[in-house]
């Protein structure tokens, strides 16, 4: 059964279940699209106490939004549209004595291809690609959240996998 | 299915058991596995949903709770107009009071324009919000009531009521004395000892709860309007009192009968005539110092 959704989110339980359904996938969203340097879970939680401080105004459907766009803005006041890099993370090989230097020069190689490469793309691709990608959301899941068409979507990531599987080809 | 497709279904994770045979005969399958494993190394560092919740939360309460915010604006309203009309209805509904001190005079134009000339040391208590409903007051003192025509005119005193329609009368009451002298009209005087009517010059008297029968005099008004107070068989000590009332002096004596009646006047402008009027017809002496004046007999 589906409650009736309410016409404000001032009650800390209702806050809470939106915080516990968004928050990752608000960091996630800041993270792939400034990057970490301004800090994406800050931003996150600032735009949660900016959602409770206009609960009264807020209706539930709308949460999902304001809060998209309250984080997006909170970064873009700090971001003066610096080129995002996103880091790969330092990968410790489980049994470095087995694997040959030469397949490690590559596999070393082949990561700054891919961090260059994604560098490359729009901001808009990155998004969406990276979403799906690294955290496996579905094409209309990521339509949902950031309020396009799943065809959107589906360009996008599209566009994105072929612009990098190129790039990383000439690279 | 061709290639296109399959790598769209793959991306939206939606391939069934029999495309993703498909998918991995296609040729660039492992080109594609092993970005996507590169891929998830972008993964950010998981954050701690509950500790950010907390964080979230703590600052949400440390700013003193601004979702209130509205409820709080208006009940803050609420509570200003809840005052304000409050202030109004009070004051609105509130009895006026006008009062006088010693050798103090006060004229007060009631809301129906009847006019009210307080004499010293004396206090009225009327309503305006309801004036023209019930012309009723509260004297505690002396004063001369010009009185509007029309409806009932009501002065209450401690020993009895006075009630007239239009006229002019004078009301005195002190402790246990009250005297009410009609110089127009018609005036009803309503007490426990007595109800009498009184025509022009008739003036009704009571002292210690005793009706005292007076005769009838011919003046347009009292004369403490012309700073002048008369006693016609009056006990002493009511001379005495409005004496002091007038001058704001307290008198002390022995040995002197304050229940003999006394007849004559004195001024209120002169403290040395004033005095000699009162203590020459009964042989007293006098003395001042501040504003304690001794009698004695001479």
């Amino acid at each position: 059964m589906l409650k009736p959704l309410k016409d404000h989110i001032c009650e800390e339980q209702l806050f809470s279940s939106i915080f516990r359904k968004y928050s990752k996938d608000l960091h996630d969203f800041l993270y792939y699209k400034f990057g970490s340097q301004l800090n994406p879970q800050d931003k996150m939680q600032e735009a949660f106490v900016k959602l409770w401080e206009n609960c009264a105004k807020i209706p539930q459907n709308k949460a999902k939004s304001f809060l998209f766009t309250t984080a997006n803005n909170l970064m873009l006041n700090e971001f003066a549209h610096q080129k995002v890099v996103l880091r790969h993370r330092k990968i410790i090989p489980k049994n470095s004595t087995n694997i040959n230097p030469e397949f490690l020069l590559e596999e070393k190689e082949y990561k700054a291809k891919l961090e260059k490469a994604i560098a490359g793309l729009t901001e808009a691709q990155r998004v969406a690609f990276l979403m799906n990608r690294v955290e496996g959301k579905r094409f209309k899941e990521i339509a949902a959240l950031l309020d396009i068409s799943t065809k959107a979507v589906e360009k996008r990531i599209y566009g994105a996998l072929k612009k990098l599987r190129q790039d990383i080809d000439e690279l | 299915m061709n290639r296109e497709d399959l790598i769209q279904k793959w991306l939206d994770h939606n391939l069934n058991p029999t495309e993703l045979e498909a998918f991995k005969k296609l040729e660039d399958y492992p080109s594609l596995i092993k970005l996507d494993q590169e891929l998830i190394d972008f993964k950010p560092n998981t954050i701690d949903i509950d500790e950010a919740y907390n964080n979230v939360w703590t600052s949400v309460n440390s700013t003193k709770k601004k979702p209130k915010k509205l409820l709080a604006t208006l009940s803050k309203i609420a509570a200003i107009l809840v005052i304000c009309f409050g202030f109004y209805f009070y004051t609105t509904t509130l009895d006026t009071t006008s009062h006088t001190i010693a050798s103090q005079q006060k004229s007060i134009v009631l809301p129906d324009a009847s006019q009210v000339q307080l004499n010293a040391m004396s206090t009225i208590t009327f309503n305006k919000s309801n004036w023209n409903d019930s012309r009723s007051l509260t004297l505690n003192g002396e004063a001369f009531f010009k009185v509007a025509k029309g409806k009932k005119f009501d002065v209450n005193t401690t020993i009895g009521t006075v009630t007239v329609l239009g006229t002019q009368f004078n009301v005195k009451q002190r402790n246990d004395y009250l005297e009410v002298t009609c110089y127009e009209g018609k005036v009803g005087v309503y007490s426990e000892e007595k109800e009498t009517t009184l025509l022009p010059g008739d003036t009704f008297l009571i002292i210690d709860g005793k009706y005292i029968a007076t005769e009838k005099e011919n003046l347009s008004h009292p004369s403490w309007l012309d700073n002048k107070s008369t006693f016609k068989s009056i006990p002493y000590k009511e001379v005495i009192a409005e004496f002091e009332r007038q001058y704001n002096v307290s008198i002390e004596f022995n040995n002197i009968n304050d229940s003999q009646n006394f007849t004559g006047s004195f001024t209120h402008n002169d403290i040395e005539i004033a005095l000699k009027s009162i203590t020459l017809p009964l042989q007293l002496k006098y003395s001042k110092t501040d504003n304690i004046i001794r009698l004695k007999r001479e």
